[in-house]
């Protein structure tokens, strides 16, 4: 790629997310949640820390606001002054949204965290000079900085633990900053299997590790625009749209029938994430 | 660092004599480094395995006793992240949290890597033969009914060795112990269907009620159970089941209830019949004199005993009644009273009274093979063998898979009893509060490095038989399995026996190859039927029906009047059980103290949990620092406020509070085991586990409690983050 050819060609290479009229080519990954299913078990948090390398912090780091959990699950009461929280609680994954218009990207001095042709939110650690200006703007919490040398902390990876570490993600070392990648190291290895057989990836064929542990099947994960795939039909159906900042369906009585939302979406970051709302029960 | 950090000097004070584990074992795990081994190039590998690209090989998981059937990601050699196995029909490829954290308990620095043996206060570390003819001396130097076998629950083909090697010495002292199973329950269901432990249809049922059963996170089975839950709330016809959880203190399943309903501790078996009359008054056919026997439990009355509105039993009366079939669990918050047996046989009663029995209720069918059947663990078990060792009885004490020091009530007196045993046994993975009493401990192998099969107390269709494979080579050449181990004790009493068998595995694969008929390979020679039951993970049994009875009878059937205040000890103590931490067995893996409870959202420590109208009461706010003290001792910890609690309650996770174990156990937190009081089910001889009344004063110390949760403690402020509608207005069956 020579610098002519980049100039030139300026709106081909910029990715111009969303937008209508450039829509993604091959993929876009998308995800969606649904908190009726969801039980708050936390099993998809230990499925990171397992897949994604993430270092146990310790009680004094914890205190600290350094926990490492790419996905955590975020409790929120509604007692409404009630004496006891009789409708239990509300359980969310929040995790990076992959936003479309991030606003984590804007404000990165070195370009380290930007969009990719398929749709995510990268972070490239080796490009990351640790200003944490991205952190402070993203709306959704969701971006862990590393405070320390994890790799030589005490009892981070002590000997044999350290054996236990997925050699296909780089463990992070002080300085920089991470997030959820939607597993991108599985990914790359499900695009490349599909590209050497001529195609794309199919519909299940990949599965991000919160998906694959989640005990009640609350996550889906998959190819917005493969129209096959399971996610893409949820979006559809529920009438949430990538490229708005406000659903059509909100301005009609199909809303309140409809579970799809995102979160944040007035801001404009455009998440990939969708969530399908808690239900209860009126008659008891 | 850590907080509770690794100081070497004082855990080698506190342990005692761990001292040689850590001195001679040294850092390195690999005797490639010192020349003893070769390193195999990858060239000469089997062909699946391409280096840098995963292998997957099938196994069972062993963090608790589901049985889930996992695969773990090997790539060069090493295990990385453990899958659920797709082909399990008890998980069907999903996990929870526990079973990936088996990865930090196979890689954990804090395994024994050699037998040791006490010498004073110190361990030496001996060789196996030594530690095995030491073995032979002592069981030969005693009588066998002075020699006691300790485990946890026992199946396959480890537990028939088991028996093999107790029948061998002539002694049947098997004490299987669980410190958190519901073993109340299962003789209630016993009684009341014919069966110990029936399937329990969620996904077929309409509503649920459960009392305290929290099969959404540490109940039996969990992981098949959430499976199911997700069905319920999203049949294949649209219609969403309704979940009602009525316990003290809230569960996870509790915090995913449409109602949780709070109830007085140990009035269970009251609502039970309560809601029997009040289907009977709505005019469900109910048989007469079920009818007679709970003509007393008006709805007026229950509502007074329980706590519970008199609005919502109607509302709950009149949901039982409109939709069927339901399904009515007795899960461990109403076994844990004096009085446990009754209210589950009160909850068995409903569930037959609304006809769910045959429907939501089913028979599990039968294990072929009964020597390799699930021997599931209770708490009689350690007090039978307690009271054993106070009488000078046990000579010999064989502990494997139980942690008894850690998980007894300080009344048992259990430590005290242990030193008149003279020659005890631990078979471990650390260096626990068990095996640091213990005179000889023989370190394991751990469960992603061992033989075994399992059968699973509840198996979700027919029967079957979980392989344990090992998913990469042993860490340390010190450790053994617990197969391994049993093969050559058994080797010792019946030579001619076991002699043909070189190790475990050579046993274990001849037993089943043996029976290869029954086991679904008659057609296929031995080495394809091998292969293809190690690449399954699962074997499939052909298990006999077995008839489910509706036995429960309102006759004899008296459920106490609620508890009579006592002014000393004002609260109840409910100590909890979480998924991660369950009795404390999993507290050495970091990702489990990490893990925030899902509730509180508290990590690395323990808590006292308590509602707003009861600190109020005591004068007591957030992460104050209280002393909860029984008539059986006292424990200090955070108070964590909030509403998931009955106000007459308090509540302590278990698990907590090691004094030994590892770096990442040891300190954290406080033991609640410890304070129990001895009280127990009338009819089983159970410890009541929430029978303990406890105070509750102010120690003085607030800390700021470490937790995932925000300063605005679970309220969104007007946000639309986590959003909630009525089931009404939606219609999931158009949803994809």
């Amino acid at each position: 790629m020579s610098i002519t050819n980049l100039l030139e060609n300026w709106s081909d290479f910029r990715q111009q997310h969303p937008s209508e009229d450039r829509p993604h080519r091959e993929y876009k990954w998308a995800m969606s949640i649904d908190l009726d299913a969801c039980t708050g078990c936390n099993a998809c948090s230990v499925a990171c820390y397992a897949e994604n390398n993430l270092p146990v912090v310790g009680k004094e780091k914890f205190a600290h606001g350094h926990s490492h959990h790419w996905i955590r699950i975020e409790r929120y009461w509604d007692n409404d002054g009630r004496e006891f929280a009789d409708q239990g609680a509300q359980f969310l994954p929040m995790l990076c949204q992959q936003c479309e218009s991030a606003p984590c990207e804007t404000v990165c001095p070195v370009g380290a965290t930007n969009h990719t042709a398929d749709g995510l939110n990268s972070q490239v650690y080796n490009r990351c000079v640790g200003s944490r200006y991205c952190n402070a703007n993203c709306p959704y919490k969701a971006r862990y900085f590393n405070w320390y040398d994890y790799p030589t902390t005490d009892n981070v990876w002590p000997e044999p633990m350290n054996q236990q570490l997925n050699p296909d993600v780089t463990v992070r070392g002080k300085g920089v900053m991470e997030k959820c990648t939607f597993c991108v190291q599985r990914l790359t290895v499900a695009k490349s299997n599909a590209r050497s057989e001529g195609r794309s990836v199919l519909d299940g064929e990949v599965q991000t590790a919160c998906q694959q542990v989640c005990p009640t099947g609350a996550i889906s994960f998959g190819n917005l625009v493969d129209p096959s795939a399971k996610v893409g039909k949820q979006w559809k159906q529920q009438q949430v749209e990538l490229n708005k900042d406000k659903q059509a369906k909100d301005a009609t009585e199909s809303a309140a029938k409809l579970r799809g939302y995102r979160i944040l979406e007035e801001l404009r970051t455009y998440p990939s994430v969708m969530y399908l709302e808690q239900l209860r029960e009126s008659a008891i | 660092m850590i907080e509770n950090s690794f100081n070497r000097r004082g855990f080698l004070k506190v342990l005692g004599w761990g001292g040689a584990t850590v001195a001679l074992s040294g850092c390195g795990n690999t005797s490639v480094e010192d020349g003893k081994e070769f390193v195999t190039s990858y060239v000469q590998t089997a062909d699946y395995i391409i280096p840098s690209i995963g292998t997957y090989f099938n196994s069972t998981c062993a963090q608790c006793n589901a049985g889930c059937g996992i695969m773990g990601r090997v790539r060069e050699g090493r295990v990385l992240k453990l899958e659920g196995n797709p082909k399990s029909p008890i998980n069907n490829g999903k996990m929870c949290g526990l079973g990936q954290a088996g990865v930090q308990a196979h890689y954990n620095p804090d395994r024994i890597r050699e037998p040791l043996l006490r010498n004073g206060d110190k361990g030496e570390a001996i060789t196996w033969e030594k530690a095995l003819a030491l073995i032979n001396e002592k069981v030969g130097g005693v009588k066998a009914e002075n020699v006691a076998f300790l485990t946890g629950g026992v199946s396959g083909h480890v537990k028939a060795l088991l028996k093999n090697y107790l029948d061998a010495l002539g002694s049947g002292h098997h004490y299987v112990y669980e410190a958190v199973a519901p073993s109340v329950v299962r003789v209630a269901n016993k009684k009341a269907y014919g069966v110990e432990m029936p399937r329990l249809r969620l996904d077929k049922a309409k509503v649920i009620v459960s009392f305290g059963a929290d099969f959404l996170g540490a109940w039996i089975s969990p992981v098949h159970f959430s499976q199911q839950y997700a069905r319920f709330r999203k049949a294949d016809k649209g219609e969403r089941g309704v979940l009602v959880q009525v316990e003290s203190k809230m569960t996870l399943t509790g915090a995913n209830a449409d109602r949780w309903l709070a109830i007085r501790p140990g009035t269970e078996g009251i609502l039970a019949l309560g809601l029997i009359n009040a289907l009977a008054a709505a005019g469900r056919s109910v048989p007469g004199d079920v009818v007679a026997a709970v003509k007393e439990y008006t709805v007026d009355r229950v509502s007074k005993d329980t706590g519970v509105s008199a609005e919502h039993i109607g509302k709950l009366a009149a949901l039982l009644k409109e939709r069927s079939p339901s399904l009515i669990i007795a899960g461990s918050a109403v076994e844990g009273y004096a009085h446990g047996s009754q209210n589950a046989t009160a909850i068995a009663l409903l569930n037959q009274v609304l006809g769910n029995v045959g429907k939501t209720v089913e028979a599990p069918s039968s294990v072929p093979f009964p020597q390799m059947a699930p021997t599931p663990g209770n708490r009689f078990a350690l007090q039978a063998l307690n009271d054993n060792m106070a009488q000078d009885k046990v000579k010999v004490l064989f502990s494997y898979g139980a942690n008894p020091v850690f998980t007894a009530p300080a009344s048992m007196k259990l430590k005290e009893n242990l030193k008149k045993v003279p020659f005890k046994v631990a078979f471990a993975h650390y260096m626990d509060e068990t095996a640091v009493e213990a005179d000889l401990v023989l370190p394991l192998n751990s469960a992603l490095e061992d033989w075994a099969t399992a059968m699973p107390e509840y198996i979700a269709e027919g029967a079957q038989l979980s392989i344990q494979q090992p998913l990469m080579e042993k860490l340390y050449p010190g450790t053994l399995g617990m197969g391994d181990i049993l093969l050559a004790l058994l080797k010792q009493r019946r030579p001619d026996e076991y002699k043909g068998y070189e190790d475990f595995y050579s046993y274990l694969r001849s037993a089943m190859v043996s029976i290869k008929g029954v086991l679904g390979g008659a057609n296929e020679d031995d080495d394809t039927f091998w292969d293809t039951a190690l690449s399954r993970g699962v074997v499939k049994l052909v298990g006999a029906p077995v008839n489910i009875s509706s036995n429960a009878s309102a006759k004899g059937l008296v459920v106490p009047a609620p508890f009579v205040e006592d002014s000393a000890y004002p609260l109840h103590l409910i100590p909890a059980v979480s998924a991660s931490m369950r009795d404390g067995r999993n507290a050495n893996e970091p990702w489990l103290q990490e893990s925030p409870d899902p509730l509180t959202t508290i990590v690395w420590d323990s808590w006292v949990e308590m509602h707003p109208k009861t600190a109020a009461k005591l004068g007591i706010v957030e992460g104050d620092i209280v002393e909860v003290a029984s008539k059986s001792g006292a424990i200090k910890a955070q108070v964590y406020v909030f509403t998931g609690i009955h106000p007459d309650v308090i509540s302590v996770p278990l698990g907590y509070g090691h004094e030994a174990m590892g770096r990442y156990a040891k300190g954290v937190g406080v033991n609640a085991f410890k304070i129990l009081d001895p009280i127990f089910d009338k009819e089983t001889g159970e410890l009541a586990m929430h029978e303990t009344r406890v105070k509750v004063t102010k120690a003085g110390q607030r800390v700021v409690i470490v937790k995932d949760e925000g300063p605005a403690g679970g309220n969104q402020m007007g946000r639309k983050i986590a959003v909630r509608m009525s089931s009404s207005k939606v219609n999931l069956s158009e949803e994809v």
